[in-house]
């Protein structure tokens, strides 16, 4: 029972990864029903930007662990939104009016731009971010050890989560997010700049992916050019899996998956492990079609 | 932004144009993974070889011509590999040199044998690559069941009982995985623990827990010093303390920096000896001009391999003075005798294996280095 | 006679036609193996086309049908002899039947979830393929020793003698091409697109959609398994990393990429998608990034695909004699 306990909180330590990059996915995906199979790689770059900007500027020996962390990941998300948007400007915004699959092949693209572009800058091999910076305290929830940063991600996640959530739901730019989402015409004789909308979602989109980077970075030190590709299948699985364009679906997706992996491989097979989970998330969407929190909408093609 | 767009375009094309013809020269071919997921230790192995090649021309070249480095990008893919293979065969080298992953040279093989060239593994230590009778196929490293020989060796001197053995399901890592199982068994040692983990990803706690649970006296993890160092610094943050012993494919000094040296001391693995621990002339020369121009030592050992085969095939075209393929698959399975290599004497067996003891233990200390255990 | 748009495209067709089947007499051995890819993935691309194209279902797996059919070759051939040849339809069929398996419950599935589950599908056999399922497909290690094909008793070896290799899959290449044509031109070809333009209306007009769609999946899956057969031969060895999800993926940007629905545009997207990187190989470790800014480029300025499918046309002067009898 405790070994089962120990592999439910670590499925849910890579769960609220996945969820992180997921949410960044369902949200480009709610407004513009794209794909963006950059995304993961958007991912990467966030946690190479983060990995240069925590060893040049030495945040964390001016002004703490806590205060240094969030000023990186400020910053790093600032700089993948701004990445976010000229992707969008470049090679997604030209095919707005083309049939959908055209935009999943420039995403395709993009992708692989990304991530040769950060193996030519950064080199190939495995990049390393300093140790020590994180506290390594272990706490101890009804017995079980639990390291303290499995909280904080888990607890990031969540935040931003309710955070994009409330944005969406309760802002004026939320509403009109919402209201672009579900027509672009409509929203354009409604009065709301649906181009700037589209900016801001691809800013808001990347730069959650970018804060994953960062995280990931830190929590597991070893970041490599390679990694955006699985992490990006991951968090589209995920948000699949929650329902995709939802974003509590994403959280549930991301949570679930890390959750499916983890005791999939300690119950049934290590080396199937990621047969079983798409197994499973096959036989969801056999008895949910639109996944878990999707809505049954009509599909727009 | 498109006509940026189509620039950018109009010059990769103009830079992909092929280069003048370089007349009189002996060429020798590289294949190696420039991308895709090894991308790191191709681009090392064409660093190493482009840096002896650069040597030898100096020198004032190979029988009085200069060494030109004809290189293919396999991407770490059977399918591209292949298409590598074509591509240096029409090239009229005298000799290959790679590639890495066993069955990416397994898909160019044949290719080289019809061709009449010789190709010079230098990472793939697959058993049955050798046991094909291609006359012209050698390797500068060695083969899975050899490095099988000397873990099962290493794990029954430490008196373990209950051993773990962890593989990654690539080739190469299931390969010695297996053939340590197979030694284990018949030595009556008990495997407590014989599974794969998901290489490329990043949290091994799951398998970490699990393999605790099976309570094993060690592990011996078969895969790749990215994945080494993930397990090791998990291991570490979960409070246990059992003793990892790794494969030669763990002798990277970024295993070190990845997991931290806390949590990498005391980790042991098998392993060619590096430059670094050997006495000869070569291996200090070899070193002292690495580090002048690429600023590091050698990161993986299986470039410094490539970088073995490419001096035993200049050693051989030496010494018979031709290019001629028979002469010089001759010369290296009869006539090369403890050739002094980078890794240790070099000499090749019928079958194009390299021979002789190769395998070290190495251990991590409490500062990170490898250290080579007697 | 003046020459129309349509005279010209033909001519144009024939060109490249009579350059392809010449191809190995002024290309060396290594460019006749960039062809010989090259239609590989164009027959592969072509039966994506039939889902993907014409069925208008997203589907990025198509590596599972290409897997299920090598490695039925692969283990029949070495385990018993059989000439790989022979295999063909049993490569296709096995294919198939894994098809028509799991299309049945997923085919009523819309746009991206099916994306996501035949995303699934092709890593569920991958994952399978590696740990080696029913202790035949060899693991990690994949299975080699696989013979070459013979023809009239003439053994063609695609490793030593490329150019005759590339006869045999020119002939399975042209022989798929007029299939596919008279297949898109028929009663079933029409329904097919016609239920991916409006399900409700074709299903208003008694289309079985659901069943035209089925059918389309497994005529793609078992083309693409006998296609399996030729790589299998072709290689003479396999092993699943040559079937993983971005193998799939390429074929899925063949698709789109030369012109979903459009035979010419797709053999044109393998021509591209396959033979570029082969171009770039001189720019090393760059080529792969060039490739994904060409690869950007072309779909921005060519939205619908380089050569997308052409309108039907309905000639006026048909309709005006028609008109004048009546």
């Amino acid at each position: 029972m405790e070994v089962f306990f120990t592999q439910l909180t670590n499925g849910l330590a890579v769960g609220g990864i996945y969820a992180l990059i997921a949410l960044g996915y369902t949200m480009v995906y709610g407004v513009l029903k794209l794909i963006n199979f950059a995304h993961g790689d958007l991912f990467t770059i966030g946690a190479y930007l983060g990995l240069s900007l925590l060893t040049s500027l030495a945040l964390t020996d001016h002004v703490g662990a806590a205060a240094g962390i969030v000023i990186l990941a400020v910053m790093v998300m600032g700089l993948v939104g701004v990445i976010g948007i000229l992707l969008d400007r470049a090679a997604y915004k030209p095919l707005r009016t083309s049939p959908r699959l055209s935009a999943v092949v420039s995403a395709l693209g993009a992708s692989i731009v990304f991530s040769n572009t950060v193996m030519l800058v950064y080199g190939p091999n495995p990049k390393v971010y300093p140790q020590g910076i994180l506290p390594t305290t272990v706490f101890h929830v009804f017995g079980l050890p639990v390291p303290i940063m499995r909280f904080v991600i888990l607890g990031a996640s969540v935040i931003l989560m309710i955070g994009l959530y409330v944005f969406i739901q309760r802002t004026k730019i939320g509403t009109a997010i919402r209201a672009a989402a579900i027509d672009q015409d409509a929203a354009r004789l409604m009065g709301i700049n649906v181009d700037r909308v589209i900016m801001l979602v691809f800013f808001i989109g990347p730069a959650l992916g970018g804060a994953a980077g960062v995280m990931v970075g830190l929590y597991y030190g070893q970041i490599k050019f390679t990694m955006g590709w699985i992490y990006g299948l991951k968090a589209f699985t995920a948000a699949i899996l929650g329902g995709i364009g939802n974003i509590p679906g994403a959280m549930v997706g991301g949570l679930l998956l890390g959750v499916i992996e983890s005791l999939g491989a300690a119950y049934i097979s290590m080396a199937w492990k990621d047969a079983i989970a798409f197994f499973v998330l096959i036989l969801i969407l056999i008895v949910r079609p639109t996944g878990l929190l999707g809505e049954r909408v009509a599909e727009k093609v | 932004m498109k006509k940026l767009l189509l620039l950018i375009v109009a010059a990769g094309f103009i830079a992909a144009g092929p280069p003048a013809a370089a007349q009189d020269t002996i060429k020798i071919g590289l294949m190696c993974p420039l991308t895709g997921s090894w991308a790191a230790e191709g681009q090392d192995m064409k660093q190493i070889v482009q840096l002896l090649a650069g040597q030898v021309n100096d020198r004032g070249g190979l029988l009085g011509k200069n060494v030109d480095v004809v290189i293919g990008d396999d991407g770490a893919d059977p399918r591209t590999a292949a298409l590598a293979a074509q591509r240096l065969a029409t090239r009229d080298v005298s000799a290959v040199i790679g590639t890495y992953g066993s069955s990416v040279t397994e898909a160019s093989q044949n290719i080289y044998a019809s061709a009449g060239i010789i190709q010079i593994a230098n990472g793939s230590t697959a058993v049955r690559l050798t046991e094909k009778d291609l006359p012209y196929f050698f390797r500068t490293c060695p083969r899975d069941d050899e490095q099988a020989r000397v873990a099962v060796k290493t794990l029954m001197e430490n008196n373990y009982e209950q051993i773990a053995i962890l593989h990654d399901n690539t080739t190469y890592a299931k390969g010695l995985a297996d053939e340590t199982k197979k030694l284990l068994d018949d030595k009556n040692a008990e495997v407590v623990f014989f599974n794969a983990l998901t290489p490329g990803e990043q949290d091994y706690t799951t398998i970490l827990t699990k393999l605790k649970s099976d309570n094993p006296d060690v592990v011996f993890f078969t895969g790749y010093y990215p994945e080494a160092a993930m397990l090791l610094r998990q291991k570490r943050d979960m409070g246990w303390d059992v003793p990892f012993i790794g494969g030669d494919a763990n002798n990277n000094p970024d295993l070190v920096k990845i997991a931290g040296k806390e949590a990498a001391a005391g980790f042991r693995f098998l392993s060619p000896p590096v430059p670094q621990d050997l006495p000869s002339a070569q291996a200090r020369d070899f070193l002292s001009s690495y580090k002048g121009k690429y600023g590091s030592a050698p990161g993986s050992i299986w470039a410094v391999l490539a970088g073995d085969a490419f001096r035993v095939i200049v050693k051989a075209i030496e010494e018979t003075g031709s290019t001629d393929t028979d002469k010089l698959a001759d010369y290296l399975h009869n006539d090369l005798e403890a050739f002094p290599g980078l890794t240790g004497p070099i000499a090749f067996n019928e079958k194009g294996d390299r021979v002789g003891d190769v395998y070290r233990v190495y251990k991590v200390n409490a500062e990170g280095n490898f250290v080579l255990q007697e | 006679m003046k020459p129309d748009a349509d005279n010209i495209r033909k001519g144009v067709y024939a060109a490249v036609a009579v350059l392809w089947i010449l191809a190995p007499l002024y290309l060396d051995k290594y460019w006749t193996d960039v062809l010989n890819n090259v239609a590989i993935y164009a027959v592969l691309g072509l039966s994506l086309n039939i889902i993907l194209g014409y069925g208008g279902m997203f589907h990025m797996g198509h590596a599972a049908f290409f897997a299920i059919g090598a490695y039925t070759t692969a283990i029949v051939n070495t385990a018993w002899g059989v000439p790989v040849l022979w295999l063909m339809p049993f490569a296709g069929i096995a294919a198939g039947v894994f098809a028509l398996a799991v299309a049945r419950p997923i085919i009523h599935l819309r746009g991206d979830y099916l994306l996501i589950v035949t995303i699934g599908m092709v890593e569920i056999v991958r994952i399978a393929l590696i740990n080696n399922v029913f202790g035949i497909t060899g693991g990690a290690n994949g299975i080699f020793g696989i013979s070459p094909p013979t023809v009239f008793g003439w053994k063609i070896n695609g490793i030593v003698a490329p150019g005759h290799y590339f006869y045999l899959l020119t002939v399975f290449l042209g022989a798929t091409i007029i299939l596919f044509y008279l297949l898109e031109h028929s009663r079933f070809g029409r329904a097919l697109k016609f239920t991916c333009s409006d399900e409700v209306a074709a299903t208003g007009s008694g289309i079985n959609a659901a069943g035209y769609k089925l059918a389309a999946f497994v005529i793609g899956a078992v083309w693409a398994g006998m296609t399996g057969t030729l790589y299998a031969a072709k290689i003479g060895f396999i092993s699943p990393e040559s079937f993983s999800f971005w193998e799939s993926v390429i074929m899925f940007m063949i698709v789109i990429l030369g012109g979903s629905g459009s035979i010419p545009g797709v053999l044109l997207g393998a021509i591209l998608i396959i033979g570029l990187p082969e171009v770039f190989q001189g720019l090393q470790q760059y080529r792969l990034l060039i490739f994904g800014i060409v690869l950007v480029v072309m779909m921005i300025f060519r939205p619908q695909g380089i050569l997308p499918p052409r309108p039907r046309k309905y000639p006026v002067d048909k309709f005006e004699k028609q008109e004048v009898s009546l």
